[in-house]
């Protein structure tokens, strides 16, 4: 347990070293804040002086060394225009998004767990048929999309949930749904193909030899080990999930990270966007971490290790 | 992937080293179903193309005319329409058909060359890390990770933000970002096909690892290749649809479904259509695109997991 | 199995610590709730060119002197009366027992600081063009100040509604960095919270010196999508929308919910054309292609059918509603054959092609399918653009301050409320104006001349001069006189106001 958890440590520092390298490389290699901050017509002088300024007259890496050592003590500089640390602007936004995300997951699951455990049942039925259709047309509608037509029919139409905003229960229900819908197929389709697995081992076939009624074998043996790979793959699709995210809040007008790094991104507001990035990135490394704990903890293959 | 193609003794002899799923006869029967709706897909899809291909040709109108003495002019078959503007018009009175038209050519063209760019880098890297191992492997299964740790939506917002929203700009962010799913799946088959007799047979025999890799190796991964290309596709026209729905991907004037999407979502209470349309539009590519490559996957290597 | 329940119920606590809880208490029936498209950059008035600024401005402070909108007078606020000592001097008479939100009496020391920091050019701030001609105030008593201008200033009490009263103890003690999201005022409000880009939530002061507004609570929500407001609005999450475009008024109307109001504005709308060059050189700087601009578009037809008729054609940047408008002077006619000829004549016989900034409607209904519309004929004459998309107003506004606008770009002005012709032309007009790109030492010296002019008529002569020559030299391409448009909801009586300064103390719940 103890090598398994030291492994993905190691990981880990390799993958936040990357995401270093990436976001410095996107906004400090691939653009120039001199051409950004400097009006039009500034002269060469003036351009050459605001280079030293930046320090962006130095070598590469000793900017990537000054950028990464700020960024370690939560320095990215102050937003162009709020006139506050983007950190703190960004931070800020993070629990809404974390919040979302959460309660997407949520939905997802309770959507695609006992669909995905019913198809995987009733094998080649009708319902497991409806489900995969229900499951490739879910895939294929864009996520903004469907949450607009939710707020035409919930908002305008029925007046039963509010349009925007955030800050009450109901302002979560349709973001949540919108969001978990679009997770949705692909954790039923895995769950399916993970519950039909395990039903052909053979501890459940011995369980079932055995005489134990049906919602017995499944819920107390097949469960836990359809868990397995349904955590496993949530954690892979949290990333996604979070870049849904990204997607149902600007539908949404959900005061997030992801509406604060698109309004970034319009205004060119660079260190914002640049810490928004950093900060998803480490969230999703953090959430994978968490994800392959607990995989190393029901899964008895690895705990014995 | 303009290599070769894969001999026939190749796939079967692909086939055979796999285990058999359980529940044989249905199975097959279920397979040939999804072939047909995967035809049928493919249909469809085909129309879809032609009808972007040919968009100058078949265009009612120019997409870029403004009349603003005829805007917001609903479809035909609704009170107000007109046979000339079939699916009406939008917010300056540019016709809405045409303007669809030529949209479906920039969300097609940006998919499928999007892809070929993400595909051929993760191709390359895939065969790289599979056949090489060691060192080159564990850099770029590294570089793997990091990316795929960045969601997809995030990195393209991130490189949108330096470069600036364009066509071109927005083709290489989704170019660029796509190719780990492809360098995991190819690394992950080459492994498996590296250590095959006839690799081993040919290295013995002194082939280069050049020739062993595009003539022994790739062929055999072409299936698996087509079928992740086909489903990234309908990846990529979403997201190429949502960044111009958010004003970050390609520019109004040029019609794209995702900025018709955004231009028209304040209307969508009164002129319905003007973002009903390149909604379904969206849709229906993506359906179709799926199903079809489904299909493909069902017909070229039912076994695949993806 | 055991396990699995644990890491369950572990997911659902997590889950049960992260909703977040509702911190005051309000109900609906006392908090308006009023959408802004675009947030401010700070709570410090003058330190701000944002209409937006303005508006939350009137609710938390107040000014010396205020309209009445019903008249369009100017009236006492928390200056009860003035009087012109002599040509260059002013007296001001303070209202009594007025006291700032954190308690500390109202008086003619913080007038004085107030200007003060504004004039003091190291400060910086935006307001200082308002107030140029202020040279020193000075306290005569606690409740009389005395002005000193620089000759002769008509508009003197005309600018006193567009400054903001703040504390002379907060300036000293607190300074420029904390007033800049505490806002200490004498107004009907008072700032609870404020959430960037998102919200802003405000309490009445129950102190208040005037009447007392109708809702304990006003709710300030920011929401960028003209889309996300309009459905808010007709299903009654917003109470009070602006800049609704003209073809979404049946929408609204039809709800059932909520209603629209359109006023005229003192706001004209007209496209920025970098004469100065200030964007670097570019084809602008060339009158007969400015000219060839404005021949292009038929503006008339986009008021007609883009703003179904929202819309004043103008013949230059001057508002019908600002004292000394000239109705005399004809706009230009939509001519593409004598624009193709001037393109020609200034050297670009197949037309050109050239940047222009555009940003998100905040304050102009429709501007986005007017733009469209325009771009379209300028197109037709060979001026072939390439749009910038910026999405918020404040950065927006900031490019064109540090000159990073591109040759063309989309401005309307409010005049900061002030119905005079100066306070457009000093404003966008002149050289060297952080928000002119236009800089002809002709205009200015009749700039300079008609604020400081007394005599009314004399001046309207000067206005009706600038405005000639605005106009021949094609100074920028002129659109309209706004009109506003605002989405009502049913549930409030409220009256669209002409300056376009909501105030949420007037709004009152409608009778059932």
């Amino acid at each position: 347990m103890r090598r398994y958890i030291t492994r993905q440590l190691l990981q880990l520092v390799v993958v936040v070293f990357g995401i270093s390298v990436l976001a410095f490389a996107i906004l400090h290699v691939l653009g120039d804040p001199v051409l950004l901050l400097l009006p039009q017509n500034a002269g060469k002088e003036e351009f050459e002086r605001y280079r030293h300024l930046l320090g962006l007259d130095r070598p590469l890496y000793v900017q990537y060394w000054k950028f990464v050592s700020r960024a370690v003590l939560g320095d990215f500089g102050k937003s162009w225009y709020a006139d506050t640390p983007a950190f703190a602007l960004v931070i800020e936004r993070m629990p809404p998004t974390i919040y979302l995300t959460f309660a997407g997951l949520v939905v997802a699951l309770l959507i695609s767990l006992p669909l995905g455990i019913l198809a995987a049942l009733k094998r080649h039925s009708w319902l497991d048929t409806l489900c995969t259709a229900v499951a490739v047309a879910g895939q294929a509608a864009p996520l903004f999309w469907l949450g607009i037509m939710m707020i035409i029919v919930f908002s305008v139409r029925l007046r039963l949930l509010p349009a925007s905003g955030y800050g009450t229960w109901q302002n979560f229900l349709m973001p949540a749904f919108c969001l978990g819908a679009a997770l949705a197929p692909i954790t039923m389709r895995l769950v399916r193909s993970g519950v039909i697995e395990v039903l052909n081992m053979e501890f459940i076939k011995t369980a079932r030899a055995k005489g134990l009624a049906e919602p017995t074998v499944v819920i107390k043996h097949a469960f836990r080990n359809v868990c397995i790979p349904v955590v496993t793959v949530l954690g892979l699709q949290f990333g996604q999930l979070l870049g849904g995210a990204i997607i149902t809040e600007t539908v949404f007008a959900w005061p997030g990270v992801a509406t604060l790094t698109v309004e970034a991104i319009r205004n060119q507001d660079f260190p914002v966007v640049q810490c928004a990035v950093i900060l998803l990135a480490l969230l999703i490394v953090a959430v994978n971490l968490v994800v392959d704990v607990i995989v190393g903890l029901i899964d008895p293959r690895i705990h014995a290790a | 992937m303009a290599t070769t193609a894969p001999t026939k003794v190749e796939l079967a002899g692909l086939g055979e080293a796999r285990v058999e799923m359980p529940g044989g006869g249905q199975a097959t029967l279920r397979r040939l179903l999804r072939l047909r709706w995967g035809l049928g897909a493919a249909g469809i899809l085909l129309l879809i193309v032609a009808a972007a291909a040919l968009a100058p040709w078949i265009a009612p109108h120019d997409p870029l005319a403004v009349n603003i003495r005829h805007r917001l002019a609903p479809p035909a078959w609704m009170d107000g329409g007109s046979a000339e503007n079939v699916l009406g018009t939008d917010q300056v009175g540019r016709d809405l058909l045409s303007r669809m038209i030529y949209g479906g050519r920039v969300s097609l063209v940006a998919g499928v060359v999007a892809v070929l760019m993400s595909a051929t880098i993760g191709v390359l890297l895939g065969l790289g890390a599979g056949y090489f191992s060691g060192r080159i492997d564990w850099t770029i299964m590294t570089l793997v990770n990091v990316m795929l740790t960045f969601p997809f939506v995030l990195l393209a917002l991130a490189v949108i933000a330096v470069l600036g929203p364009s066509l071109v700009n927005m083709i290489i962010v989704l170019g660029v970002a796509g190719w780990p799913i492809y360098a995991r799946t190819v690394r992950a088959e080459t492994l498996a096909i590296r250590e095959r007799e006839f690799v081993l047979a040919g290295r013995a025999l002194g082939m280069s690892h050049l020739r062993i890799v595009f003539r022994q190796i790739v062929p055999n991964l072409v299936s698996v290749i087509v079928v992740i290309a086909t489903l990234q596709v309908a990846q990529v026209i979403v997201l190429e649809s949502f960044l111009s729905f958010l004003g970050l991907g390609i520019q109004p004037p040029t019609p794209a479904w995702g900025n018709m999407l955004g231009e028209g979502r304040v209307y969508m209470l009164n002129s319905w259509w003007i973002a009903t349309f390149p909604g379904l539009a969206i849709f229906l590519t993506t359906l179709v695109i799926n199903l079809m490559g489904n299909a493909l996957r069902d017909w070229l290597d039912p076994h695949l997991k993806l | 199995m055991a396990r699995a329940a644990t890491l369950a119920s572990v997911l659902l606590l997590a889950l049960a610590l992260l909703t977040p809880a509702d911190v005051l208490a309000q109900t609906k029936d006392d908090t308006l709730v009023y959408a802004l498209q675009s947030d401010v950059q700070n709570w410090d008035p003058p330190n701000s060119v944002l209409r937006e600024s303005i508006i939350l401005g009137y609710n938390v402070f107040d000014h010396l002197a205020a309209r009445d909108l019903k008249t369009g007078k100017v009236g006492p606020s928390l200056a009860v009366s003035w009087k012109n000592i002599d040509d260059t001097t002013w007296e001001v008479k303070l209202r009594k027992d007025v006291k700032f939100h954190d308690g500390t009496p109202f008086g003619a020391k913080d007038v004085k600081a107030t200007f003060d920091r504004v004039l003091n050019p190291e400060n910086k701030l935006t307001a200082r063009g308002n107030h140029a001609k202020i040279k020193s105030i000075e306290v005569v008593d606690d409740l009389t100040a005395r002005f000193k201008t620089d000759g002769p200033y008509p508009l003197f009490v005309e600018r006193l509604t567009a400054q903001v009263m703040q504390s002379e103890k907060v300036i000293r003690e607190k300074g420029h960095e904390w007033m800049q999201e505490n806002p200490v005022g004498t107004g009907p409000y008072k700032l609870v919270k404020w959430s960037k880009k998102q919200e802003h939530l405000l309490v009445r002061n129950d102190d208040y010196w005037g009447p007392k507004p109708a809702f304990k609570y006003v709710r300030i929500r920011i929401i960028p999508e003209q889309a996300t407001q309009i459905a808010e609005l007709i299903s009654g999450g917003v109470d009070i929308i602006k800049a609704v475009p003209p073809d979404q008024m049946d929408v609204i109307n039809k709800s059932g919910l909520a209603r629209t109001a359109t006023s005229p504005i003192l706001r004209t709308a007209f496209i920025q054309l970098d004469q100065a060059g200030r964007s670097g050189p570019n084809p602008f700087q060339d009158r007969r292609v400015r000219q060839a601009a404005n021949l292009a578009v038929d503006v008339d037809s986009i008021i007609k059918h883009v703003l179904n008729g929202l819309g004043d054609r103008v013949a230059t940047t001057v508002n019908p509603m600002a004292f000394g408008f000239d109705p005399g002077l004809k706009p230009y006619k939509q001519d593409i054959a004598q624009a193709k000829k001037l393109l020609a004549e200034a050297g670009f016989p197949n037309g050109l092609e050239v940047g222009f900034l555009r940003t998100q409607p905040t304050v102009e209904p429709g501007l986005i399918q007017t733009s469209d519309a325009i771009v379209a004929d300028l197109a037709k004459a060979g001026i072939r653009t390439k749009a910038r998309m910026v999405g918020e107003v404040g950065p927006f506004t900031n490019l064109v301050r540090d000159g990073k606008a591109d040759p063309m770009f989309e401005w309307s002005w409010g005049y900061y409320s002030i119905f005079d012709t100066d306070a457009i032309l000093f404003d966008v007009m002149t050289c060297n104006q952080p928000y002119s790109v236009y800089c002809n030492k002709v205009l200015d010296d009749m700039v300079i001349q008609g604020r400081s002019t007394l005599d009314p008529k004399r001046r309207t002569e000067i206005y009706a001069k600038a405005q000639k020559l605005i106009y021949d030299d094609a100074a920028y391409l002129f659109k309209w006189g706004l009109r506003g448009v605002w989405g009502i909801s049913s549930r409030i009586d409220y009256e669209a106001p002409r300056d376009e300064v909501d105030r949420m103390w007037a709004v009152t719940p409608r009778k059932k």
